[in-house]
């Protein structure tokens, strides 16, 4: 029987590829029916796993560890492309495994949804667990936060193997205290950077005290709720960091863990977070040093993440926003920025963007400097425009345009720097848009 | 210059897709007229506040384990409350601030969380935390005194029964309880509702009331207010009318 449904998932994968179609869910999704739901469960795995998860950051992070193995010869299984759901994970499964479903390679490294960790770790072993943060994200797809901790915090407590947790961000530092039984419990932490505050900045959630309700004290934030926490009642917060990203310098950038300095591409506190588990992960599993310094040192990001692209001669900026924290961020590197310039905001609600778009009111659009004129677009072109109105931005200078195509042209009307924001659906008819614009008027990509 | 004092309890643990907003699209209107706008916060470790201070009070919602953390402090200002709202103070109510004004809310596992009082209905959450009521919604209300289609979005597992006079009819999605036809409850004074988005983000007709409202009660006249260029608002719930009503 299991060895009848491997073969079909395997000639679906087969099929489609003769398609060039994509088989990036559709055969985990059939195996998934056809095994009555425990399609994860047929494949018979070896090797160590490392699985991460997180609200953001996750395709990041999971890209460097998959790197650090490759550079140190290994063969590895990951799923590059982000098929983070049960069904993609099968499906990615499929294609490598032989026809007694037995996986070969040296590591699996997963980037996983974080509703999926339980049932997909709940039949494959796990050996190392990486969460980087909780954030509101999609909330209509995995009810409240609140659930989507709970679960994964059922399946930490009978888990032994690693568990990395962020141990700046209070919901995910929580899942450390879920087994008493698991010494194999580290957290990664940084020490404040140039725009650290002492109060909090942006709508942040898990001001309170997981275990006992007392609000939690703050030594200071970088970001949103991230920061160094402590409970005064109960202690929650006071570990030992199992690595500490220390003098972060973002203009240059670099920053120090381990005693060791590293020069990344990208310059944001995000990513000092995210390399600073990519670095975590490369200490567990004893990664040659010169290794870890090209990986982070040569990471970068595509896809419309701090994108750059000329519009003419109007330099412009494409950054993915899927949640309120990723847009004050980007919010924040336009306002350090000197001088004038113009904002593109492209707003969906598609089914895969979460079909509330609520969590637009939770980006602080207050701090706007120099910005001197917003363009909005995309099936929510005008709830976005109607949230920036009420922030207190002159409405005169707001323009509506939701046609991907009419949206780019309004923008690069005007002289100036651009920065452009979009959330998930968005991103990548955002970034054709402003590729026919270039096609059309000049300019380049990056 | 007239002012209008909110008092906005719990904003730091009942604010669910973007309540918090509700209070600067009322600031921001205010401000557009050159009314005053004082919002107090109140919080579980505030002193006691007067409430028959404040024009408006306004409570926004949680996810079930914040919304049980203040419960308790929230009966504490059961008196307070009660006095302001018979007074004629607003009372503003989004998802579980609308939950515990009523008679109790029983949860999945069937603990029944007391809720104030004021008001007759009483909330039961489905057995399965699966079952929600999630999407947009849009209903008809009849309270500015013109039939006004209100959009926004709801995401509530809790059923509320017992609602004698309801906030609206609904024209799309689900209100009160699953595929109902009424949403919310109100009063002169009171506006109880499920709907987010936050809900007067694109229903200035709403807003304006309640700032009339406060305004005509403090200064015993009937106040017009002064319009507003509202293009952007009325555009962005058109395109959501026209698409979740077309036939």
């Amino acid at each position: 029987m299991k060895r009848l449904q491997i073969l079909i998932g395997k000639i679906i994968v087969k099929m489609l590829h003769l398609m060039k179609r994509n088989a990036g869910n559709l055969p985990g999704i059939v195996l998934w029916h056809i095994s009555r739901h425990k399609a994860v469960s047929m494949f018979k795995v070896d090797c160590p796993i490392i699985a991460v998860t997180g609200t953001n950051g996750k395709t990041s992070v999971t890209n460097c560890i998959a790197q650090l193995f490759e550079r140190s010869g290994k063969k590895i299984i990951t799923n590059r492309e982000g098929n983070n759901l049960d069904t993609g994970i099968c499906s990615l499964l499929l294609r490598h495994c032989d026809m007694k479903g037995r996986v070969k390679a040296d590591y699996l490294i997963l980037e996983t949804d974080e509703s999926h960790v339980p049932v997909v770790y709940s039949q494959l072993k796990l050996d190392t667990l990486i969460v980087l943060d909780f954030f509101r994200d999609q909330l209509d797809r995995n009810g409240e936060m609140e659930t989507l901790i709970q679960k994964i915090n059922g399946f930490c407590k009978t888990f032994k193997g690693n568990l990395l947790l962020n141990g700046d961000d209070p919901n995910t530092a929580r899942l450390g205290r879920a087994n008493p039984d698991n010494k194999n419990i580290k957290y990664f932490h940084a020490e404040p950077y140039a725009y650290a505050t002492n109060t909090v900045f942006e709508a942040s959630e898990g001001r309170f005290c997981p275990f006992c309700g007392e609000t939690l004290t703050y030594d200071y934030y970088q970001y949103s709720h991230i920061g160094k926490f402590h409970c005064p009642k109960c202690r929650f917060g006071n570990y030992e960091p199992y690595i500490t990203a220390s003098r972060i310098d973002l203009d240059k950038p670099v920053f120090t863990a381990d005693g060791h300095t590293y020069s990344p591409k990208l310059n944001s506190i995000y990513n000092v977070y995210n390399m600073t588990a990519v670095a975590g992960a490369a200490k567990l599993y004893n990664i040659r040093q010169d290794i870890v310094d090209s990986v982070i040192s040569s990471y970068t990001v595509k896809n419309g993440r701090m994108e750059s692209f000329m519009l003419g001669d109007r330099k412009t900026t494409l950054n993915l926003a899927k949640n309120p924290v990723g847009a004050n961020m980007t919010l924040r590197v336009m306002n350090e920025m000197k001088g004038e310039k113009e904002l593109l905001f492209v707003l969906n609600d598609n089914v895969a963007d979460g079909l509330d778009v609520s969590w637009i009111w939770d980006i602080n659009f207050s701090i706007f400097e120099r910005v001197t004129r917003v363009v909005t677009s995309g099936t929510r072109a005008y709830d976005i425009a109607v949230r920036i109105k009420c922030s207190g931005y002159d409405q005169a200078n707001i323009f509506v345009r939701p046609d991907l195509d009419k949206a780019v042209e309004e923008l690069a009307k005007t002289p100036g720097r651009k920065f452009v924001i979009a959330n998930y659906t968005a991103v990548q008819p955002t970034r054709a848009a402003l590729k026919r614009y270039i096609s059309r008027n000049g300019g380049k990509t990056e | 210059m007239s002012t209008i004092k909110i008092l906005h309890m719990y904003a730091d643990m009942l604010d669910l897709y973007g309540d918090s907003g509700n209070m600067e699209v009322f600031s921001y209107r205010c401000k557009m007229r050159g009314i005053e706008c004082i919002v107090d916060k109140y919080s579980i470790d505030s002193p006691m506040p007067d409430f028959s201070a404040y024009d408006l009070i306004y409570i926004g919602g949680g996810a079930d384990l914040e919304q049980q953390h203040i419960s308790a402090d929230l009966l504490k200002c059961r008196e307070g409350i009660a006095k302001a709202y018979k007074a004629g103070t607003f009372l503003f109510l989004i998802c579980g601030g609308y939950q515990l004004m009523g008679k109790y809310y029983r949860d999945a596992d069937g603990n029944d969380i007391p809720g104030l009082g004021l008001f007759d209905y009483y909330t039961v959450a489905p057995n399965s935390r699966r079952k929600r009521c999630i999407g947009n919604i849009v209903i008809k209300t009849n309270i500015t005194g013109t039939p006004v289609e209100v959009v926004g979005f709801e995401n509530h597992g809790g059923q509320t029964q017992g609602v004698k006079t309801p906030f609206g009819k609904v024209l799309y999605g689900n209100g009160n309880c699953s595929k109902s036809e009424a949403e919310g409850y109100c009063e002169k004074n009171v506006i109880a509702t499920y709907l987010h988005g936050p809900c007067l983000s694109k229903n200035p007709e709403i807003t304006d009331y309640m700032i009339g409202y406060c305004l005509s009660r403090s200064s015993g006249e009937n106040i017009t207010l002064k319009q507003l260029d509202d293009k952007l608002e009325k555009d962005c719930r058109s395109v959501m009318l026209q698409r979740l009503l077309k036939k």
